[in-house]
């Protein structure tokens, strides 16, 4: 199981997967799916789940926390937040 | 060649500039636009640009650096983001037309707060006579005519003291003069890519200090794509289109090099062979020299006007031996009507971090056989 940090723009996205990246924690940039992104086009920051807990740690204490935590399950559904779906 | 134009665009650049670009157009395509590995190794070079460019202008929030097309286009944006038709609007009087055609085609009221040349208290107060009432204020950092370093931390401080959001020009200081952008306080910094910072033509940069901003071109950012509306937020509402990658790389290449030998150290190589030329060219009473008697007020660029030579048949001679410079007005009327050479212009002599002083003594000895 996967979890999509979502950000406003991807140049937030990329400074967060790299604020994650100096701390040891592996976050990788990528297209937000479709059905995440009610505004269409956006990115997200890719973390494992066993990951998650630091990787908001981190980012939370960077200034960096993202919009919204939306779930993919490994059969590639997502759990979207109520206000998204 | 002796390359005596930097004024008006670096020629001679870092070799890592053309390698990026080269590299960037073949391996690079467009960030923002997909996911693969080109486009995000696209964006990945773009943030690292952003990232210098905060690091070298002392900014902690690298979203608000905004690529643009030029320096110009940078302006374009800033001043409509902040003045309108009526407006009040507060200049030097050593702007450049990317600053008064702009203000003029707004139909802005237009107050140029002028004052003799290299002289930083006299610029001061007459700003500080007119900003009572102005919607924003105008200040260039480096005069491009005369390379008068104007005393922009003096005059934000008056804008800040008064309310009024000032625009810094910093096309001629940019990697060669210092800025400490979130210091200064100002509502936007503009800046080239191809002149200081060594970067390709077709690159400019505007620094700004929050997201109050008005679009000056609209289009696709690759965000946000359902709404009729550009994003709210920066760098996304300001950058619309497929941006200049290769034109972005390599203003990261030259922006790395500058940061490497500090804006300080290629001031103090630029002045010393100001310096060195002013010294050279004394030899001529015929040559007026435009020069601060405090070469802490002056630039990298010295402007002459050489008796009994027009200045553009001066400035082909010189071409002709293969001295390059720039004669005329240099697109910045108001500098010559505060410097009293309107009429007749000036040769403009800038030089950058690869001239040497061996260049500056065959070049001064032209222009002194071309005075006689």
């Amino acid at each position: 199981m996967y979890y999509l940090l979502t950000y406003r723009s991807l140049t937030y996205a990329q400074r967060s997967a790299r604020i994650l990246e100096r701390a040891g924690v592996t976050g990788t940039v990528s297209r937000l799916p479709k059905a995440a992104s009610p505004k269409g086009c956006a990115y997200c920051v890719v973390v494992a789940a066993r990951h998650l807990d630091r990787a908001m740690d981190i980012l939370r204490r960077a200034g960096f926390s993202p919009m919204r935590v939306i779930t993919r399950r490994d059969d590639g559904t997502l759990e979207v937040p109520d206000d998204l779906s | 060649m002796i390359y005596l134009d930097s004024a008006a665009t670096s020629l001679q650049k870092p070799a890592a500039v053309r390698y990026a670009v080269l590299d960037a157009m073949a391996e690079l395509s467009s960030p923002g636009r997909g996911g693969y590995e080109t486009a995000m190794n696209a964006a990945e070079t773009v943030l690292d640009c952003r990232l210098a460019l905060a690091d070298l202008f002392c900014m902690r929030e690298p979203e608000r650096v905004v690529f643009t097309s030029s320096a110009t286009h940078a302006l374009n944006i800033a001043i409509g983001s902040l003045a309108g038709p009526g407006d009040r609007v507060v200049i030097s009087g050593y702007e450049h037309n990317a600053v008064w055609r702009p203000l003029h085609a707004l139909r802005a009221d237009i107050r140029v707060a002028a004052s003799p040349l290299f002289d930083q208290d006299a610029a001061v107060e007459a700003f500080r006579r007119l900003l009572p009432g102005a919607k924003a204020a105008v200040c260039c950092h480096v005069s491009n005519v005369f390379g008068y370093i104007l005393p922009v931390e003096r005059i934000a401080a008056l804008c800040r003291e008064q309310g009024v959001p000032l625009i810094v020009d910093a096309s001629q200081s940019a990697g060669c003069v210092g800025l400490d952008f979130d210091r200064l306080g100002c509502a936007f910094a503009a800046m080239p890519g191809h002149k200081g910072l060594l970067g390709p033509q077709g690159t400019g940069v505007l620094l700004c200090r929050d997201e109050n901003v008005q679009p000056l071109l609209f289009g696709g950012t690759g965000s946000e794509s359902e709404s009729p509306d550009m994003p709210p937020y920066l760098p996304d509402r300001l950058e619309p289109g497929t941006h200049n990658v290769p034109g972005i790389a390599g203003l990261l290449a030259g922006v790395r090099w500058v940061a490497g030998r500090t804006p300080h150290e290629l001031l103090h190589h630029e002045r010393g062979l100001m310096e060195l030329f002013s010294r050279l060219l004394e030899a001529s009473p015929r040559i007026r020299q435009f020069r601060a008697r405090d070469s802490g007020t002056q630039a990298g660029v010295l402007s002459v006007s050489i008796g009994g030579v027009d200045c553009e048949e001066a400035a082909a001679r010189l071409g002709a031996e293969g001295v390059a410079v720039r004669a005329g007005l240099h697109c910045a009327p108001l500098a010559h009507r505060t410097a009293g050479t309107l009429e007749t212009g000036t040769v403009r002599f800038s030089f950058s971090p690869f001239n040497t002083a061996d260049e500056i003594r065959s070049a001064a000895a032209k222009v002194l056989a071309l005075a006689g």
